[in-house]
């Protein structure tokens, strides 16, 4: 008996739910004007629409945006991809939190770090034999190393290792950069 | 004493249901580790397939290829690779 109940309960509740979602539809496709409204005073009802019927939404939506409140919110998401490259402190301590790659691996790097900085700090003070074109190759190699660790457990990090691989080439072959290291 | 004797059981089935994948995820994490530094020190072994450990940073890692390192921290705080 409390089960015949309670699924007549849900089956009610369901109904009610359908029953306001089909009604916005009509509403938004009609006119963008009206679609100003809850999208300003009820964000609820919104997303719930939003779930409903996209393709309808999106078209209505895109011409309420742009004169309304919220152009920064689209704009943001695309920015995400033209992050700004890491320099060589960042990039450090985002392979320290990371954990994508062990305890052991972390040092090892970091050893490899250190030793390719120990050959970069020996060509400026002239005691290296190498020129830069040279010490790009270990830097190229390390780098690899890196990115093959991160590619599987953090990909965001390796993606913006790729996109900070230059600039820091860059801090690294500038001999007034280096120094600040 | 049947009440006493169904809560142990309790305990050891969920002890060894959640202990157990943790400590395979450990393990499992440690082959990797050790796999990923006989690779970046370049030296032959393909995967790591058991690790024994030695004490505090020293492992005793056992590759797929049957070569065997022992993975320790030197005191300079460098990561060594020394085959067995």
């Amino acid at each position: 008996m409390h089960a015949t109940r309670l699924i007549g309960l849900l089956l009610l509740l369901l109904i009610a739910g359908c029953a306001g979602v089909e009604r916005t539809p009509p509403q938004s496709g009609a006119s963008p004007a009206v679609a100003v409204e809850p999208s300003a005073t009820r964000p609820t009802e919104e997303s719930v629409a939003k779930a409903e019927s996209p393709d309808a939404k999106t078209s209505a939506k895109v011409p309420v945006e742009q004169p309304g409140k919220k152009p920064s919110a689209t704009p943001s998401s695309g920015k995400k991809e033209t992050a700004a490259p890491l320099d060589l402190t960042a990039l450090e301590t985002r392979l320290k939190e990371t954990k994508a790659i062990g305890v052991f691996t972390k040092i090892t790097l970091k050893n490899q770090v250190d030793d390719l900085l120990d050959q970069f700090r020996a060509y400026y003070q002239g005691r290296a034999k190498v020129s830069l074109a040279e010490l790009r190759q270990p830097y190229d190699r390390l780098l690899l190393k890196v990115l093959s660790l991160l590619q599987d457990g953090d990909p965001e990090l390796a993606r913006e290792i790729v996109t900070s691989r230059e600039a820091i080439w860059n801090i690294l072959a500038d001999p007034a950069k280096f120094a600040t290291l | 004493m049947n009440k006493r004797v169904k809560a142990l059981a309790l305990m050891v089935v969920m002890t060894t249901f959640f202990t157990g994948p943790s400590l395979a995820a450990e393990d499992a994490a440690l082959l990797k580790d050790m796999t990923s530094v006989i690779a970046l020190l370049g030296l032959p072994c393909g995967q790591v397939v058991s690790v024994i450990k030695k004490g505090d940073n020293d492992h005793i890692a056992s590759c797929q290829d049957g070569n065997r390192y022992r993975v320790f921290l030197n005191a300079e705080g460098r990561v060594v690779a020394q085959k067995q």
